[in-house]
Order: C-alpha cells, then sequence, then structure tokens
C-alpha cells in the first residue's frame, strides 16, 4: 500500500461505460463553482440504466452539488448533465416528470397530514394513486393522519421516500436516503430498492455510510472534495480489497512462505501469529499455511472502508 | 384537497385572512361608529384650528367635518395604507423567499411544475389575498356606515379601498419579485420596507417641502392617497401602482426561471 491517492477518474467497470444511449445518468465534465468554492469538479459520470449505483463520500465531498445538478435545482458552471436520454439544462420540466427525488434534507408544509401533502405533491404531477401511496405508507410503517409537523425526524424521512417512490418513476435519485430511519425501515426500504431495480428501474443513492450502499448497490462511485476518484462494480471492488487475516501458528510461522503467496502485500509476525495484508482471495494463503498447523484464524470482513483507505491511503 | 400551487396557499392563507380581515375590519367599525359625535360636536372647526398646521396638511384635517375626510384622516392617510403595506410585504416576501429559506421549495419544483406558472400561482395567491382583506374591510366599514346612517357613497369608499389595496400590492409584489430574484426573504422584505418608507417620507417631507413637492410623483404613497383617497374617485394614476409591480416580476420571473434554488 503506497498510500497515494488516486486523482484521476478511473473507470474500471464495464458496464459503466456501456452505450450512453441507454445511460440513466451521464454527466461530462460537470462542475459547479460557488464563488470560488469549488463544489464539483468536471465529474464525467455515467449510469447505466437498471443498476443501482451507489454515490459515496464523506459529507462536503459534492454528493449533494451533484444530486441537485441531476435534478435542475442547480444549474452547471461548466459541463452537462443528461438524465434519461434528456439534457437537463434545457429539459429540465421532462426530467424531474420521469425522477423521483428524495432531497438530503427538506422541509414539508407543517400544518398539512402527511397524506394531504403527498396528495399535494402527486397533484402538480399531474395525479398519483392514493391506494400506492397508502401502501407505500404501510410498508415504511407511515401513520399518514398525522400532521408532517409532529412527525419525527425519522417519519418525516418515510414521507420524503414514499414522495420520491409514489409515482413509479423510471429512476430513482435519492440523497441520504436512510438518514434517520430504525434498522427495520432500512431493511424495508433496500427491499423497495431492489424491487425497483428488477423492475428495470435505475436506483441513484448516495450516502456516507458506506455499509448500507455496499448492502444495495451494484456498482459504486466514489468521491472527494468534488471528484469523482473511481467508478466500479461492488464485487470487483470487493475482489480488490485489502483484508487483514490473523493467522496463529501451533508452531513457529513460515513467514517466508507466506510472503511468496500471491496477493499477500504485508506481514507481520508477533511470536507465532501472524498479521497479514491479503488483496483479493485468501484461498491460496490459507491452503499454504494449512500444513504448518493452524490453530486459528481471525478475519476482518472487507467493508467498503477498507476499499476506501487503498484508495485513499491509510493518512485518511 | 387542493390541486394547484395557488389553492394550496389560499388555503393557507385561509386564518391569517380571516384576522387581518376582521381586526382591520372592526377598527373601521369602530371609526365609522365614532362618526356621529364628531359630527355633531359643537365647535369642532375651532377644535381641529388647535392642530399644528403640519399635522392639518399631512390627515387633511381640514376636511374632517365631512364623512369622507373624516375617513380620510382617521383610517386612509396612515392606518390602512400601513396595514396594506405590512400584508403585502409580508406575504410577498412569505410564499416564495420565505418557502424557499425554509427549504419546502425544493419537492414542489421537482414535481416538474415549471417554475414561472409556480410563480404566477404565488402572484396569484397573494393578489387574490390583499383583494380579499380589502373587500372584508371595505364590507365593515360599509355595513356600519349604513348603521349609523353616515352618507357615505358606495363608491367614494370602494376608491379608497381601492387604493390602499393597490399600494399593499403595488409593495407586495415587489417583496415577492426581490424574492424570486435573490432567495432571500431578508432582501425580498428589507427591499419593498425601505420602497414603502422612502415613500412615505417623499410624500410626508413634499407636504412641508417646497423644495421636496416635485418629487413627491414618484412615491407609491402620492399616488395612493394624493386623490383624498376617499372621496376622490378613481384617478387613473391609482393604475401606477399594479404596473409597477407588474414590470418588478417581469424583471424577476426570467432570472427565477434559470436560477439556482436554494435548500
Amino acid at each position: 500500500m503506497d498510500g497515494k491517492a488516486i486523482s484521476e477518474t478511473v473507470t474500471l467497470d464495464p458496464t459503466s461505460v456501456s452505450d450512453p444511449a441507454s445511460a440513466a445518468i451521464r454527466t461530462v465534465a460537470l462542475s459547479k463553482t460557488y464563488g470560488r468554492t469549488i463544489g464539483l469538479d468536471s465529474v464525467d459520470l455515467t449510469v447505466p440504466e437498471g443498476l443501482v449505483f451507489g454515490y459515496l463520500g464523506p459529507n462536503g465531498a459534492g454528493k449533494t452539488t451533484t444530486i441537485r445538478l441531476l435534478m435542475g435545482l442547480l444549474r452547471p458552471s461548466a459541463g452537462s448533465a443528461t438524465v434519461l436520454g434528456l439534457d437537463v439544462a434545457t429539459n429540465r420540466e421532462r426530467v424531474q416528470a420521469q425522477v423521483g427525488y428524495l432531497p438530503g434534507d427538506f422541509a414539508a408544509y407543517p400544518d398539512l397530514t402527511g397524506m394531504q401533502y403527498l396528495t399535494y405533491l402527486g397533484e402538480l404531477r399531474g395525479g398519483v394513486d392514493r391506494a400506492h401511496i397508502t401502501g407505500l405508507s404501510e410498508r415504511l410503517g407511515l401513520d399518514l393522519t398525522k400532521k408532517v409537523g409532529s412527525l419525527s425526524h425519522g417519519n418525516r424521512q418515510k414521507v420524503g421516500l414514499v414522495q420520491a417512490f409514489m409515482h413509479s418513476p423510471p429512476l430513482l435519485v435519492l440523497d441520504e436516503p436512510s438518514s434517520g430511519l430504525d434498522p427495520l425501515v432500512q431493511r424495508e426500504f433496500l427491499s423497495m430498492v431492489r424491487e425497483a431495480r428488477a423492475a428495470g428501474r435505475t436506483v441513484f443513492l448516495s450516502s456516507h455510510i458506506l455499509a448500507e450502499v455496499e448492502a444495495v448497490a451494484d456498482s459504486v462511485g466514489i468521491l472527494r472534495e468534488g471528484r469523482l476518484v473511481i467508478v466500479e462494480s461492488v464485487e470487483s471492488l470487493r475482489k480488490k480489497a485489502l483484508r487483514r487475516l490473523e493467522l496463529t501458528f501451533e508452531r513457529e510461522v513460515p513467514a517466508e512462505a507466506l510472503a511468496a503467496v500471491a496477493g499477500v502485500k504485508d506481514i507481520q509476525v508477533d511470536n507465532r501469529t501472524a498479521l497479514l495484508i491479503v488483496e483479493g482471495s485468501t484461498a491460496e494463503l490459507i491452503s499454504v499455511a494449512a500444513p504448518h498447523g493452524v490453530a486459528n484464524v481471525r478475519t476482518l470482513e472487507a467493508g467498503l472502508e477498507q476499499i476506501f483507505l487503498s484508495f485513499y491511503g491509510e493518512e485518511d | 384537497m387542493f390541486r394547484t400551487v395557488f389553492s394550496k396557499q389560499m388555503y393557507d392563507e385561509r386564518r391569517r385572512l380571516l384576522m387581518w380581515g376582521v381586526s382591520t375590519g372592526l377598527v373601521g367599525s369602530m371609526m365609522m361608529f365614532l362618526w356621529p359625535s364628531m359630527r355633531d360636536m359643537p365647535d369642532l372647526d375651532q377644535f381641529l384650528a388647535n392642530y399644528p398646521q403640519a399635522m392639518r396638511d399631512l390627515f387633511n384635517i381640514e376636511a374632517i367635518t365631512s364623512v369622507a375626510g373624516f375617513l380620510n384622516a382617521e383610517l386612509f392617510s396612515f392606518l390602512l395604507p400601513g396595514l396594506f403595506l405590512i400584508f403585502g410585504i409580508t406575504r410577498g416576501a412569505a410564499l416564495v423567499a420565505g418557502e424557499e429559506e425554509a427549504g419546502k421549495l425544493e419537492l414542489v419544483l421537482v414535481t416538474s411544475i415549471p417554475r414561472v406558472r409556480f410563480a404566477l400561482h404565488k402572484v396569484a395567491a397573494l393578489t387574490v389575498s390583499i383583494v380579499a382583506l380589502a373587500v372584508m374591510i371595505f364590507l365593515f366599514v360599509w355595513v356600519s356606515g349604513l348603521a349609523v346612517d353616515a352618507g357615505l357613497p358606495t363608491g367614494e369608499l370602494a376608491a379608497g379601498m381601492t387604493s390602499v389595496m393597490f399600494l399593499g400590492l403595488e409593495h407586495g409584489l415587489l417583496a415577492m419579485a426581490v424574492g424570486l430574484l435573490t432567495g432571500s426573504k431578508t432582501w425580498a422584505t428589507g427591499v419593498a420596507s425601505a420602497a414603502a418608507v422612502g415613500g412615505y417620507v417623499l410624500y410626508a417631507a413634499g407636504k412641508f417641502v417646497d423644495a421636496v413637492e416635485p418629487f413627491q410623483v414618484v412615491s407609491p404613497i402620492y399616488h395612493a392617497l394624493e386623490s383624498g383617497p376617499v372621496g376622490g374617485g378613481f384617478p387613473l394614476i391609482f393604475l401606477l401602482m399594479p404596473l409597477v409591480g407588474v414590470i418588478a416580476l417581469a424583471v424577476a420571473l426570467p432570472r427565477f426561471d434559470r436560477r439556482d434554488i436554494g435548500v
């Protein structure tokens, strides 16, 4: 691990460079500056249709800026965004009609009940089936008869989610969707996302919590300081992930044999225990180690945190 | 329950409108009920002569011996213009900039409603609110006038209400236009209030300072009050008030259509 941050956009996932015509989202050199502050710096991103795409990055990396540009709420300082084949700048309303959007932070009208608020937004969209609103609310455990102003943060978030899903849009753009949801509701939300994908819809969701994206996304893009540093499938990221493995032997540690195994990046020996950092599969390592009498194996599951570390370097 | 931005806004305004209309209407009624005792007061002219000249000019106190003059002095020279200005400016700033600052606008605008149409619904709601307020106050004063047999011609009262209604509308639309331009409730309220205060100072100063008098003509307060307004008919200058509001909107709408929406 050399600790070097990757500054150029890396597109390793073959599905993410498919034909732009079938892309749900495509940005070209998309940039946004606020005065002298750079919110988003020349982002080239392609999200194919029918995928769940996780948009990751620490707070302030530019996730919300990207999303608000895609929704036509902000105008790009440079570059362009195309959503479902339509340029957002020139077809704002047509894009909005086909997207379900959950803002990262929103305020509803506090004196309306959940049902009044949702049917109002539905009417502005040209009418939405009330039964569908009720069905989604029941799934998430949302009481539609309560005034929005009296709801907790988590329940308001449910109102936002129902609002995003209620017109069955071909594309869902969700900014920090599981913020404030309890674990059971979060699971229900994830199954709604999977159902949307099964129905051929595209889901673009942002998060700074890696585990929730890992649970549902096919591909992820990682954003850092306004720049997209990588786009890759979750599967191949996992393959490349660095794992930490602790092997305790009955006898002396066969350090040289272990270090020679492909994928082993680092080995530290402490008495009869070896701490290894391995890239990708650990199968070969285990088979090499086994004849030497392994007493115990401890492994740390590869989370995207570790993947983050491999791209950002240990100093982050 | 509501299908449009306009109907939603009118639903939101219902209680506020009722409160403003009834409370201001009651003040108007009270003045009307005071009129007979004022009219029958012996030595009224002599009493009024004791007022300072400046007060007599600004509130048109000489005319107080007629019911139109009485209403002009008591209601239409300060109280009603002030209330309509406050109502128009606060609502004009709240309807767009206020919602934007509170983060309520985002989910409404992404429903694919064209931004200009959204803004025009808000304009319509503000206009209808101000007209409804004027109608309510008119009814209170008019019915009270009948009750005390004040002998006030309906048209004269209507002219007075039209003038203050237009004044509120002009500044309300100005506040809304600044809100559409900037997304800031503070700017919307500030600019429209500064215009109102500036207009009043210019109008009042024009009454006393000869050098200022020629500039009175640009003051919205002058447009509203110079004719009386009760008893002065419906001068064309009234139309300048809504016209200025419409021009402000025409400047703001294209910019609103293109600018970033705040969270």
